[in-house]
């Protein structure tokens, strides 16, 4: 979807695609979301900054609503309704790419995204899910900090007067850092974690990288051969990581099944896109690419393309509120 | 048979020129509640993570001598390999949770130490059920009480199925309720599993009853190394009762308010009433109070903290705000320093209502010290801390600063980095940095959070020297021996309300939760500490003034 929202400049396109990612987000708000953004506020303020933004730095457009003097910095020349129209649709899309990333958040929790990372990258999971509890703690020691000064007399005028501030801030940080690294030490992380891969999965891994950075650069020369090259690196870049995961010494508490309702969604999840990726492809790929430059005209709009963006909602319909875990 | 034996061990942090530990040997059988006292600075913390490896292995240092634990060398093999025989948890509950749910934290040990699945499940169904946890298991950590961390990290340490438990001050920053339960259940883990526990504690009321043996150390030496009762008899710096006790010659040491009632009921029984010294006197001059709330209301997410809050302090006055926690007493001293706004009601200092006032222009005459005495602090000396406030408010110096560092015990520290000092004189760097104003009303959130007996003792004579100044003071706090030392006046603040005004004596006396030990012990009387106690008592054995007269035990 995300992708989809960088392509196109479409507004009706990016509607769609906005408001699916809004019910997306509203039905899968039952897993406890750490954001708690109020997005419509957010988004109408990226909305008039975008708009405003575009008004005053666009000269482009053949509907000239008044002319500001040409030798004002970055502001002088003619002002268009083309450029607030396009700055409106690029709010708009920054909108819908928010939209999306909130979509995503309120449906996976961070630690199940750590979990489906791959055994072999298990400590950038963990280093990710220490570094979701240590930000909001860090957060809101900055609050205490700022009050803590306040109660000082300290005010924030100017640069200088962040270093009351800062400095308490980081050495809080270091040392909470400190008890962190220490507890972990004394519950015995990184003890086993010490495990030294053979070297053929070394050899793999390197070879494989070579070879996809290889192909990827020949397939402008040679074609289908590269492609090959790019794919079969690929896979043996994939195959020495799962390798090298299973030396990983490390269990795992829970594990998600995968259950009879979850193939309904991904089956829900993938055939939409697929009828997005074909109709752009096949049907009409142009109607993307809308430009309200050099006059006003309307986007245009195509029936499949619109139809398959709506499909894209529906797996949110086969979420059952819970998240059932299942013991494996 | 010995579950950890250190010969002497000594160690000496990196860049420190002076030792943290000096020849300390120690025996310690399995199945022992130990604990570990002693002033702040005095080797407790680096004698502890020296059992598990974290000194030398995490710290650096110079270290010489041996520990042993369980037949593993610490010293040589290090924390990893020991995180399956020790389990070591940290004072702060806040920082020492890795992952943000209680379940995955309690696992995650495990999931390092890679348990087969099946068995995790137990192992972690055990370890909450054993921790009181159960119906916690789903809740985000973040969400629970300080308490409920605690005992959390107990959980994911035993999780691994320790031999030895160390605990480095886990009650120190909570408040008494919740401390209770965090130290049965260590009672529990040490009587039915057999475990070794081992436990640095400054608050020795609370844990006292529990230890089986006490090691008391100073500067990095052990001074006292006893089965509770007798070492009691040498150590310094002790909780009300024992005082008591060891001052009137009770023996064996009661140790429980339930032991020494015993020896209170037998001893005096005649009516001494009225010996205390009643209230100094308040000069009822006509000058509006120093602090002034009617009515304070405060809401916060749609839930009321504050529900009618009244409460005056006036000048020269020292007056204790109790409750538990969450019951909104820190939300209170907000709502004075307009660091929050209150929903209604209003605010008045020496007569001026707060409304309108910036929380700058309010610090100028009340100074507040919040619990983080660390938030504060950031220049590079005391005397530069003290300078920037100054500066803040436009100020000039005029000798202030040497006054006020004197008056703290501080002008030998004047130069060092306020980071290097110990958690009291950084205390007192932090009051000084509030209170360089000279205001007339100063606000404390939990001073004694984390101060040995000592430190305290420092603080509580500053602080009744400036009420003799005419400050008026505001305390906060859970420490109830701290209100019967030095309020005037205790409030008990509950769910928002306030239940209970009045003197310490009538209001203490009558809360079971808040009494002190020594109102428990002489409920009928209006004593609050040790020193009111032997005073009339040695007031009363006047006459028959022979030390041999001491009551002999029950027998």
């Amino acid at each position: 979807m995300a992708t989809i929202t960088l392509m196109t400049r479409n507004p009706l396109y990016l509607m769609i695609l906005l408001f699916v990612a809004r019910i997306v987000s509203a039905v899968c708000g039952t897993v406890v979301s750490r954001t708690k953004i109020h997005f419509w506020r957010l988004a109408a303020i990226i909305f008039a900054f975008s708009i405003l933004f575009n008004f005053l730095m666009v000269r482009v457009g053949g509907t000239v609503l008044f002319v500001l003097p040409q030798h004002w910095w970055l502001i002088g020349g003619n002002k268009t309704v083309e450029a607030v129209l396009y700055g409106a649709i690029n709010g708009l899309a920054l909108i819908t790419l928010l939209a999306i990333f909130l979509a995503f958040n309120a449906s996976v929790p961070v630690s199940d995204l750590v979990r489906l990372t791959p055994r072999a990258l298990k400590n950038v999971g963990i280093i990710v899910l220490l570094a979701v509890t240590y930000v909001p703690e860090t957060i809101s020691q900055l609050q205490r900090i700022r009050e803590s000064q306040a109660i000082r007399g300290h005010r924030l005028r100017g640069l200088r007067d962040w270093q009351p501030l800062v400095i308490p801030l980081m050495i809080g940080a270091l040392e909470r850092s400190m008890v962190i690294a220490e507890t972990m030490v004394s519950r015995g992380y990184g003890a086993t974690a010490n495990v030294k891969h053979p070297r053929w999965i070394r050899i793999g891994l390197l070879l494989g990288m070579s070879l996809a950075i290889i192909g990827w650069l020949i397939t402008f020369r040679l074609g289908i051969a590269g492609w090959f090259l790019l794919v079969g690196g690929v896979f043996l870049v994939i195959f020495a990581i799962y390798a090298s995961g299973r030396n990983v010494n490390h269990t795992q508490y829970r594990q998600r099944s995968w259950t009879r309702r979850d193939w309904l969604i991904a089956v829900f999840a993938i055939i939409p896109f697929l009828m997005v990726l074909l109709s752009i492809w096949l049907v009409d790929g142009f109607s993307l690419f809308y430009t309200p430059y050099p006059n006003l005209t309307l986007p245009p709009f195509n029936l499949a393309v619109g139809l398959s963006l709506i499909l894209l909602a529906a797996p949110a319909l086969l979420v059952e509120s819970s998240y059932a875990y299942d013991f494996d | 048979m010995h579950m950890i034996l250190i010969d002497s061990l000594s160690y000496r942090y990196p860049n420190s020129s002076e030792s943290a530990l000096q020849n300390v040997s120690l025996e310690i059988s399995a199945g022992e509640f130990m604990i570990l006292a002693g002033p702040s600075g005095s080797g407790k913390s680096t004698l502890l993570r020296s059992i598990n490896g974290l000194v030398p292995h995490f710290t650096g240092g110079e270290i010489s001598g041996k520990v042993r634990v369980n037949d593993l060398e610490v010293i040589e093999v290090g924390p990893h390999v020991l995180s399956r025989v020790v389990g070591f948890v940290n004072q702060n509950p806040e920082s020492q949770a890795l992952l943000d749910h209680v379940e995955p934290e309690v696992a995650f040990a495990l999931e390092n130490a890679a348990i087969p699945a099946q068995e995790m499940r137990i192992r972690v169904e055990e370890v909450l059920e054993l921790m009181d946890l159960t119906h916690l298991r789903d809740r985000p950590i973040s969400s629970l009480s300080g308490g409920e961390r605690q005992r959390v990290a107990i959980a994911s340490v035993l999780a691994l199925r320790p031999q030895v438990l160390l605990l480095d001050e886990p009650t120190s920053q909570l408040d008494p309720q919740s401390a209770e339960k965090v130290l049965l259940s260590l009672v529990r883990l040490n009587e039915d599993l057999g475990l070794t526990v081992v436990v640095v504690e400054h608050r020795l009321e609370r844990v006292l009853r529990y230890g089986d043996r006490l090691v008391y150390l100073e500067n990095g030496r052990i001074m006292v190394d006893d089965l509770v009762r007798d070492a009691l008899l040498e150590v310094p710096q002790l909780p009300p009762l024992v005082q008591l006790a060891r001052e009137l010659d009770w023996r064996p040491l009661p140790l429980t308010v339930k032991e020494g009632r015993r020896f209170a009921a037998q001893t005096y029984s005649e009516q001494v009433n009225g010996c205390t010294s009643s209230d100094v006197q308040l000069k009822t001059d006509h000058e509006p109070p120093r602090l002034r709330a009617f009515d304070v209301h405060f809401a916060y997410n749609n839930s009321s903290v504050l529900r009618g809050v009244n409460l005056d302090v006036k000048g020269g006055e020292i007056v204790a705000l109790m409750g538990r926690n969450g019951s909104g007493k820190s939300t209170f001293l907000k709502c004075i320093m307009g660091l929050l706004q209150q929903a209604s009601g209003t605010i008045e200092i020496a007569g001026f209502s707060t409304q309108g006032s910036s929380v700058v222009e309010i610090a100028r005459d009340t100074a507040y010290l919040p619990q983080n005495p660390d938030d504060l602090l950031f220049a590079e000396s005391v005397s530069q801390e003290l300078q920037i406030t100054l500066d803040n408010h436009q100020m000039s110096d005029n000798g202030s600063i040497e006054r006020l560092l004197q008056d703290i015990n501080l002008e030998s520290q004047r130069d060092s980095y306020p980071r290097d000092l110990s958690t009291g004189q950084r205390q007192r760097v932090a009051l000084g940095s509030v209170t360089i104003t000279r205001p007339k009303l100063l606000l404390l959130d939990e001073p004694t959070r984390g101060l040995d007996s000592g430190t305290k003792e420092r603080l509580i004579t500053i602080l009744q020297r400036w009420a003799k100044n005419d400050m008026g003071i505001l305390i906060v706090t859970h420490d109830v021996e701290l209100v019967a030392k030095i309020a005037k006046r205790v409030l008990i603040l509950s769910q928002g309300e306030i239940i209970a005004s009045g003197s310490p004596n009538i209001v203490l006396s009558s809360s079971p939760l808040f009494a002190p030990q020594i109102t428990r012990l002489f409920p009928d009387k209006d004593w609050l500490t040790p020193d009111d106690a032997i005073k009339c008592i040695s007031r009363q054995q006047q006459p028959s003034t022979n030390k041999s007269g001491r009551q002999p035990p029950m027998g």
